[in-house]
């Protein structure tokens, strides 16, 4: 990390996360507040952006009529990427952000998708137009403009964001093939007319850090530098779990793990209500403007 | 290791070291002038030799070949391909010599070794000149389909004459490799043999086989001292004595090429002769194993066959 | 190139065969596609010292999986790298082009390149960093053979080829994946059940230290199935530890042979 603290201001840090206070003032399981912009790029199917604290992230979503894998004939496909600007940091500069872009992308699409793309967040039949022949591939893209900490939380709450802003046009098919021959479609060309996209089971995720013996979340980069070991838990709307990915670090205790997991449920809550609330919040200035 | 076995005590052992580092010429030389080599064997001989094939599924064809301690693993993947317009009935074979990083500490990952290019290159040379497999072989249906074999040799450890074991386990994996069986459509649309017969009635099934094989290449690398002739040199007297020389022949020790890549020492006609009976003692000893080898593994077949 | 590729004839149809319902993968009385059942391991074969070349290395074969892992150093860190008070690590795997059934491509792929940070979290918290400062311990597998679960034997065998070189860890690190399929969760998964899992769990842990060093979930998991799935890898954990253990302790005994 590149954060610069002095001995001093490290004990200060952990010696006062120990004691459940933080620099900012927070408590150990308080979110900092965020605000959420909805439909930020017009050539896109849905975006939104991000910002909490100083990290500030927009995500996209692209959505294209392609074919299905033959592997999986009635599914659309996602696929996931996020880019770390080389003006978030210093240490993403040149290729220096690769890594961390990859780490990001692999865990949001982990938590979205289970690891064969057949997960339980995105309903990826709903993508089918005609099974076998014709869906709709979605491409999420998120870019990191500026990172204070706990990128991967925020990415998950604009990814959420970005598809509940997705709209997605009507295709009509005019003819129905046969087996061997392409199928004529056309797409609806009426911007009223097209379906939106159920984002209930999107989970939101929560990177529980671990400073010293005490676990924080959202964690700011000065924190982040202080980590012992960080985990990621995907909580949805249901409360059940749909995913973990361990950010490295030392080695955890299971029954810490577990923990870790029970605390990850319960902030989940509050912060799931505040993301629908922030998007209802954002929608609603948007019709405004209209 | 067998050179440390004279050693009595553990001061010894530790001086003996020091000295293989600091005049490591003048360590190997003793040895030489005793007639054998550092690691024990005789100073004309190769190092024992084990081929083993059919040791991946997933691969058509596969081999690994120990040569000390220098290991190889070959492996044939086919995939369907359209011929060229100019020999409409011949197939492909694409060879790659691959050094990971697990091989040896002089490897780093994403830089590719400057062994790699070299290797491949004079392997492909070698099948070429030796005519071992007649493309025409890898023909499916003429002029529309017809098998493309990539053929990737990995080495997975590093202790010299590469080419030599790279060699014998590329021609292992291809005698090794069994072209499966599958069905041809009138347009040159190749199918698995098990396809539903019904939907395409033009259907032509073609046999499994194995691929004939012409002449077998070998290669021996022999390391070149003033005085001395080391054939199958390892790593260590690779990098002491820095010249070598390359035989490449087939088993009755007819020559296709040869290789003498600079290097310090100039090889007399007489020296370049004595490599080339040692290629000609060496192909008759590897001949023994090869044959063992691929024939255990076609003699398996025939049980499952049955 | 005059000639062109024009399929892998047969690769398609391998997909489609190998994606089916979950009834096919295990019979109701629960036995598996290969005679195991739900909770049994793959017979797993370990060796030290694969690689000659290498510091230190490790062979590991569980069912089809097939891997090799070499270490190398400590040595020099690279000259660009700033000064680091403790060692680094330095991980890398890679997958032969003949490891899977469609034929790889050169490059490294984004596979490749998880699978390297993911074998780097998994071990960083279990190696012994202070004890090498300013130099590099290089940690590269190859995969030769892909037959399910193969980041897991890779963490395995790199902890095994760790100690074959002499690096000091607090543990050894051994790590087991699990594959859900409806409401049945299968241990130490081949390709197959992975193919048509909707949940999986993979873990690293130490065992002897009860330290969970990687841990990795996807699907939809209820609190009691979390719990299981937990546990059965815990416990496979500690007795491929035990086999790790007890391999290393061959290979010591050979050498005083």
């Amino acid at each position: 990390m590149v954060v610069g603290l002095s001995a001093a201001e490290r004990r200060y840090l952990t010696d006062g996360i120990a004691q459940g206070l933080r620099n900012d003032g927070r408590g150990l399981y308080d979110f900092r507040a965020f605000s959420v912009e909805l439909a930020i790029i017009p050539q896109a199917n849905g975006s939104a952006r991000v910002r909490l604290g100083a990290t500030d992230v927009i995500t996209s979503v692209k959505a294209e009529l392609g074919r299905p894998q033959a592997s999986r004939p009635s599914q659309g496909r996602v696929e996931i990427n996020i880019e770390c600007s080389s003006t978030a940091a210093p240490q993403f500069e040149g290729r220096g952000g690769e890594d961390l872009s990859l780490e990001l992308s692999r865990a949001l699409y982990r938590s979205l998708l289970c690891n064969n793309g057949t997960g339980p967040a995105i309903d990826l039949s709903a993508l089918t137009v005609i099974e076998g022949k014709l869906c709709w591939n979605l491409f999420i893209d998120g870019l990191v403009l500026s990172s204070d900490g706990n990128l991967l939380d925020v990415l998950a709450i604009a990814v959420k964001a970005a598809l509940s802003n997705t709209g997605i046009p009507k295709v009509e098919v005019t003819s129905a093939a046969a087996a061997e021959q392409e199928a004529d479609f056309e797409i609806s060309d009426n911007p009223d007319d097209f379906s939106g996209f159920d984002v209930s089971h999107v989970p939101v995720i929560i990177t529980l850090t671990k400073v010293g013996r005490t676990y924080i979340v959202d964690a700011t980069e000065e924190e982040e530098s202080q980590m012992s070991s960080a985990i990621s838990i995907a909580v949805n709307s249901a409360g059940h779990v749909c995913g973990i990915t361990k950010r490295g670090g030392a080695g955890l205790d299971p029954s810490v793990l577990l923990d870790m997991i029970s605390v990850a449920k319960e902030v989940s809550k509050s912060l799931l209500s505040t993301v629908d609330a922030e998007i209802m919040a954002a929608e609603s200035r948007g019709d405004d403007q209209m | 290791m067998t050179e440390h076995e004279h050693a009595a005590s553990v001061g010894e052992d530790v001086e003996l070291e020091a000295f293989r580092r600091l005049y490591p010429l003048e360590f190997l030389e003793k040895f030489l002038k005793d007639g054998v080599r550092p690691d024990g064997r005789p100073l004309g001989r190769a190092r024992s030799t084990l081929i083993s094939v059919g040791s991946l599924p997933h691969a058509e064809g596969s081999a690994m070949v120990k040569l000390g301690n220098t290991t190889m693993l070959a492996g044939v993947k086919l995939e369907v391909m359209t011929p060229s317009v100019d020999f409409p009935d011949e197939g492909r074979i694409v060879v790659d010599f691959q050094m990971p990083a697990i091989c040896s500490p002089h490897v780093r990952p994403g830089r590719q070794s400057e062994l790699e290019p070299v290797v491949s290159e004079q392997i492909r040379n070698a099948l070429s000149s030796s005519m071992m497999v007649d493309l025409r072989e890898l023909n499916i249906a003429p002029g529309k389909a017809a098998w493309m074999a990539y053929l990737d040799v990995y080495c997975l450890d590093s202790d010299g004459s590469l080419l030599d074991a790279a060699l014998l386990a590329t021609a292992a994996a291809l005698a090794d490799l069994k072209l499966p069986e599958v069905a041809v459509t009138d347009d040159g649309k190749v199918l698995p043999a098990s396809s539903d017969v019904q939907e395409h009635r033009s259907l032509k099934n073609i046999q499994s086989k194995r691929l004939k094989l012409g002449k077998i290449p070998m290669a021996l690398t022999c390391a070149v001292h003033p005085k001395y002739i080391l054939p199958d040199p390892t790593a260590e007297e690779e990098a002491i004595l820095k010249t070598t020389i390359t035989v490449l022949t087939d088993f009755s020790g007819q020559l296709f090429s040869l290789y003498k890549p600079g290097g310090e020492v100039l090889a007399s006609t007489s020296t370049v002769q004595d490599c080339f009976a040692l290629a000609k003692y060496r192909g008759k000893e590897l001949q023994k194993i090869f044959n063992n080898a691929v024939i255990d593994a076609e003699a398996d077949d025939a049980m499952v066959e049955d | 190139m005059a000639a062109s590729r024009v399929s892998s004839y047969s690769l398609e149809s391998q997909r489609v065969s190998l994606a089916r319902g979950s009834s096919a993968l295990i019979s109701p009385e629960g036995v598996r596609e290969d005679g195991r059942s739900p909770h049994e391991c793959r017979p797993a074969f370990l060796q030290t010292g694969a690689v000659n070349a290498a510091a230190g290395s490790a062979y590991a074969e569980f069912g089809q999986t097939k891997v090799i892992v070499s270490v190398f150093g400590p040595r020099e860190s690279k000259k660009a790298q700033a000064y680091s008070d403790i060692g680094r690590l330095n991980c890398n795997v890679s997958f032969a082009t003949f490891a899977g059934s469609v034929r790889g491509k050169a490059g490294q792929s984004t596979e490749e390149k998880e699978y390297s940070q993911m074998l780097y979290k998994g071990l960083e918290g279990a190696v012994a960093l202070h004890t090498f400062p300013k130099t590099t311990v290089d940690v590269f597998a190859l995969i030769l053979q892909s037959g399910g679960g193969d980041l897991p034997v890779v963490l395995s065998c790199a902890s095994l080829a760790l100690a074959d070189a002499g690096i000091v860890m607090y543990d050894l690190v051994s790590a087991i994946s699990l594959s859900r399929l409806d409401t049945n969760l299968l241990l130490d998964a081949t390709l197959g059940e992975e193919i048509n899992q909707d949940g999986s769990l993979m873990l690293a842990c130490m065992a002897s230290r009860n330290e969970v060093t990687q841990l990795l979930l996807t699907g939809e998991w209820s609190q009691a199935n979390l719990s299981e799935g937990l546990k059965l890898c815990l416990d496979a954990c500690t007795k491929l530890a035990g086999l790790m253990r007890s391999t290393l302790k061959e290979s010591t005994s050979n050498i005083e042979d």
